[in-house]
């Protein structure tokens, strides 16, 4: 297959992961363990790697990124992260796009990237960066704002601006 | 379909030729994938028979399981296991479902804490559902469970251990040890404080050892329903804004509960109902959608949980004019008193005008009085939530709290195999081809409320159930029904008019009016007059989706789309909680009406049966409900269903006839 049809074809889906044999078996417990993490409760299943999407514009990733920001799996992240990107998401740079996709895809618990963020518990090198250090900052809520709810999406309705 | 056809949309025109011009079976042949089944399979094919604005693409499998929490998973998995070939359609990567909030345990009547029975697992659960629970089900539920998390062990879930290496189990709320005279049992088995994800990660990683295909990031708009029978879904793929109907000869339901119908909800912002909704659409009923359990102390509007522990350590509830009104509802217990109480009696203060806040919709809790040293010993971490989220120092100021939606008991009724089921002349009827389970589903093993602990156990018993009776009924690779050409049709036509709809009311405006009106009319102070005003709100602002306003006309990650579809789905669940919740003139679990105190069976229970006459079943409310709605008008229709009291064998398992509930 050409390396154009390729492109188009993982484009179109993101379907139907199955580690063969050949491979696509991470060497890692899980992806996100905390170095000082006690693995009492390390799981031994291989989940198929976290992939970088490198093809993709920077206005879908941004658009991807966006959805990937407000549905998490537990509340408390569905409210930072919608927060934080109103707040930056259209400002980031390609290079922090991408560490914040990392941030917040590859991880495999969500409570782990919200221990990182409140700096509960350490947070991985993998994840250290400008992004790691903008989350933090932004979780510490110096201006004591109620924060209730993701935002309403209209922030983004250039009609309305 | 008109407006479907308008050649102007450009977009969606170069994605279509883009997919024609690559036969979609080449796509699983791609580099990464290692395999070509589909090719060969030929189960996946463009189709330009519903438009040729929206790319359809089919495909063919022997079951699709929508969803990928816990129970979707448990299906998903179980499926493949048995050799089907499985499809699972969800709208987020599975470790994102909301099965990771799930930080407790499962209920297993294991014994390796001390001697215990599933039988008397049995007979609490039956009670926590003050007696609406279908025994049957609860039954098969609780006699499943310590094979169930012996088969999570198995298959690598790393439980908490004791000392001797057994699955270490702690003591939850409502679990007792010889049908409630032993004292407290230890039942719940858990992994650490992560549960939730320890299941997910298990269920997922092992799933993919057999063939399960998973479609992640879609998002599934209707049943293919055809004469009654469900023949699989239709989705939108978010990535590229292609349309896909998974036809399948079994479809199983697992999105979740609807928890967002509510302002103030734990749930993460994913709960939005899909599945009850989807099944609405599809003219079948959902069951007991009134009941809902709360959590007294969410932080107001966040919904995050404030520990009840925060009063045991001498945290105090306040309303506007500082008063600590505790102390005149539970002159005794205080802010210690019931989870109930405490909701009701925080309600009771907003509703006569002595909340706090601009709109007077909440209360405070007081941390402040304590010594700072006491409350970060004690209570760590939340300190923390308080700052994040409220912006609140608890060592200075009060945290704004509101009772929280926690849990759904409703769901799409089904018998403890998994089965959809309807209800006509008297009879359940199965409705062939579709299966729930999940908080998505009622089997009812929660009936009027749920215990702690016995979620999780929900999940992956009936999410396996359902596998094991698709197994029993049917073989892999069975020969489809055929479809009509235009299945889906109304379903992408709905999606078009949202996507370009110019009304004058935003899809967040419409959503949060929804959401206030059900947390001020049906939440956990329900009476009469009350409901009555939130349902004939509720049915103004269901009529304000046809003014519903979007702006993001792109079809390619368009979150403003998929949240406008996902508020049509929480309009359905909303219109059916709060008219179920008015007609239904008792209190029960979770459903505490101020006008209508009592549990109201068929016989009163607090009395000697002998000499009662059973009243007959229009007068008694120890039933289910049965909701349908009209999605063009969203009228509601309630028809009720009698509750299961026999379990699947009375010498094994005898029925436990109902009681008053006191703990």
């Amino acid at each position: 297959m050409s390396f154009a049809v390729k492109r188009l074809v993982t484009g179109v889906f993101r379907a139907a992961w199955r580690p063969s044999v050949t491979g696509l078996v991470s060497s890692r417990g899980y992806r996100g363990d905390a170095p000082d993490d006690t693995k009492v409760d390390l799981i031994e299943i291989p989940l198929p790697p976290w992939e970088e999407k490198p093809d993709e514009t920077t206005d879908i990733k941004r658009r991807r990124l966006l959805y990937e920001s407000r549905k998490r799996g537990m509340l408390e992240n569905c409210i930072l992260l919608s927060l934080f990107a109103k707040q930056y998401l259209s400002t980031m740079t390609e290079k922090q796009l991408r560490q914040y996709d990392r941030l917040i895809n590859e991880p495999s618990n969500d409570w782990d990237i919200y221990y990182w963020a409140t700096e509960a518990l350490p947070t991985p090198e993998v994840y250290q960066g400008e992004v790691m250090d903008m989350l933090k900052e932004f979780t510490k809520n110096r201006n004591h704002e109620q924060r209730l709810d993701a935002p309403s999406l209209e922030y983004l309705d250039k009609d309305s601006r | 379909m008109a407006s479907v056809r308008i050649a102007s949309r450009l977009l969606s025109k170069s994605i279509l030729s883009k997919t024609k011009a690559v036969p979609v079976a080449a796509v699983y042949g791609s580099r990464n994938f290692h395999f070509s089944a589909y090719g060969k399979k030929k189960n996946a094919k463009a189709s330009d028979d519903i438009s040729t604005q929206y790319p359809v693409v089919d495909h063919e499998f022997d079951a699709v399981v929508v969803g990928a929490g816990g129970a979707g998973l448990r299906a998903a998995f179980g499926l493949s296991e048995a050799g089907f070939n499985t499809a699972c359609v969800t709208k987020l990567f599975p470790t994102r479902s909301h099965t990771v909030a799930a930080q407790g345990g499962i209920n297993a009547a294991l014994g390796n804490m001390e001697q215990d029975d599933w039988r008397w697992h049995f007979y609490d659960t039956v009670k926590g559902s003050d007696w609406l629970g279908d025994q049957d089900a609860i039954h098969y539920m609780t006699e499943q469970a310590p094979a169930a998390v012996v088969e999570l062990e198995n298959f690598g879930m790393p439980f908490s251990r004791t000392d001797d290496g057994k699955i270490y189990q702690r003591a939850f709320g409502g679990q007792s040890l010889k049908y409630g005279k032993g004292g407290q049992a230890h039942r719940c088995c858990c992994v650490a404080d992560r549960t939730g994800h320890s299941l997910l990660h298990t269920l997922y990683g092992r799933s993919l050892r057999y063939d399960t295909s998973y479609f992640v990031e879609y998002f599934a708009l209707d049943l293919l329903m055809e004469n009654g029978e469900c023949k699989g879904v239709i989705a939108l793929c978010m990535e590229d804004g292609s349309i896909h109907r998974f036809r399948a000869q079994n479809t199983v339901i697992a999105t979740g509960g609807y928890g967002r119908t509510f302002f103030s909800c734990t749930s993460a912002h994913t709960s939005t109902g899909d599945g009850t909704a989807m099944v609405t659409r599809a003219g079948l009923p959902c069951q007991d959608l009134e009941f809902v359990q709360f959590h007294p102390t969410g932080i107001y509007g966040a919904g995050c949980l404030i520990t009840e522990g925060c009063r045991g350590e001498g945290g105090i509830l306040i309303n506007s004019e500082g008063e600590r009104f505790m102390e005149r509802y539970a002159p005794n217990a205080k802010d210690l008193a019931s989870r109930d109480v405490v909701s009701r009696s925080m309600t009771i203060e907003i509703r006569e005008g002595r909340g706090v806040g601009p709109e007077k919709d909440h209360v405070f809790l007081q941390l402040h009085h304590l010594p700072p040293q006491q409350l970060a010993s004690r209570l760590p971490g939340i300190s923390e939530t308080a700052m994040i989220f409220a912006g609140v120092d608890v060592t200075k100021e009060p945290i704004p709290v509101l009772p929280t939606v926690h849990y759904n008991m409703g769901g799409i009724p089904t018998n403890y195999k998994g089965q959809v089921i309807t209800h006509e002349g008297g009879e359940d009827k199965v409705v062939p081809g579709l299966y729930a389970c999940g908080e998505s589903a009622c089997a009812s093993v929660h009936g009027a409320n749920r215990l702690g602990a016995n979620s999780l156990l929900d999940l992956v018993v009936f999410g396996r159930a359902c596998a094991l009776t698709i197994a029993e009924q049917h073989k892999p690779g069975e020969k489809l029904s055929p479809l009509k050409p235009s299945a889906g049709e109304e379903s992408v036509a709905n999606l078009d008019r949202l996507r370009f709809a110019n009304g004058s009311l935003r899809t967040s405006e419409i959503r949060l009016n929804m959401q206030k009106t059900m947390q001020a009319h049906a939440a956990v102070f329900r009476t009469g007059p009350v409901l009555k005003e939130g349902c004939d709100k509720i049915d103004a602002i269901y009529q304000t989706l046809d003014d519903v306003k979007t702006f993001d006309r792109g079809i390619v990650w368009n979150t403003d789309l998929v949240e406008t579809l996902e508020l049509q789905n929480l309009m359905l669940n909303a219109v059916q909680t709060i008219n179920g919740a008015e007609q239904r003139k008792e209190s029960r679990g979770a459903h505490a009406r101020e006008d209508f105190k009592d549990r109201v069976d068929e016989y009163d229970y607090s009395k000697p049966l002998q000499g009662q006459e059973k009243k007959p079943f229009d007068q008694h409310w120890r039933k289910h409900t049965l909701s349908f709605v009209d999605p063009k008008t969203g009228k509601v229709t309630l028809k009720y269903r009698p509750v299961i009291d026999n379990s699947l064998d009375e010498q094994d398992c005898a029925r436990v006839p109902p009681a008053i509930r006191s703990y």
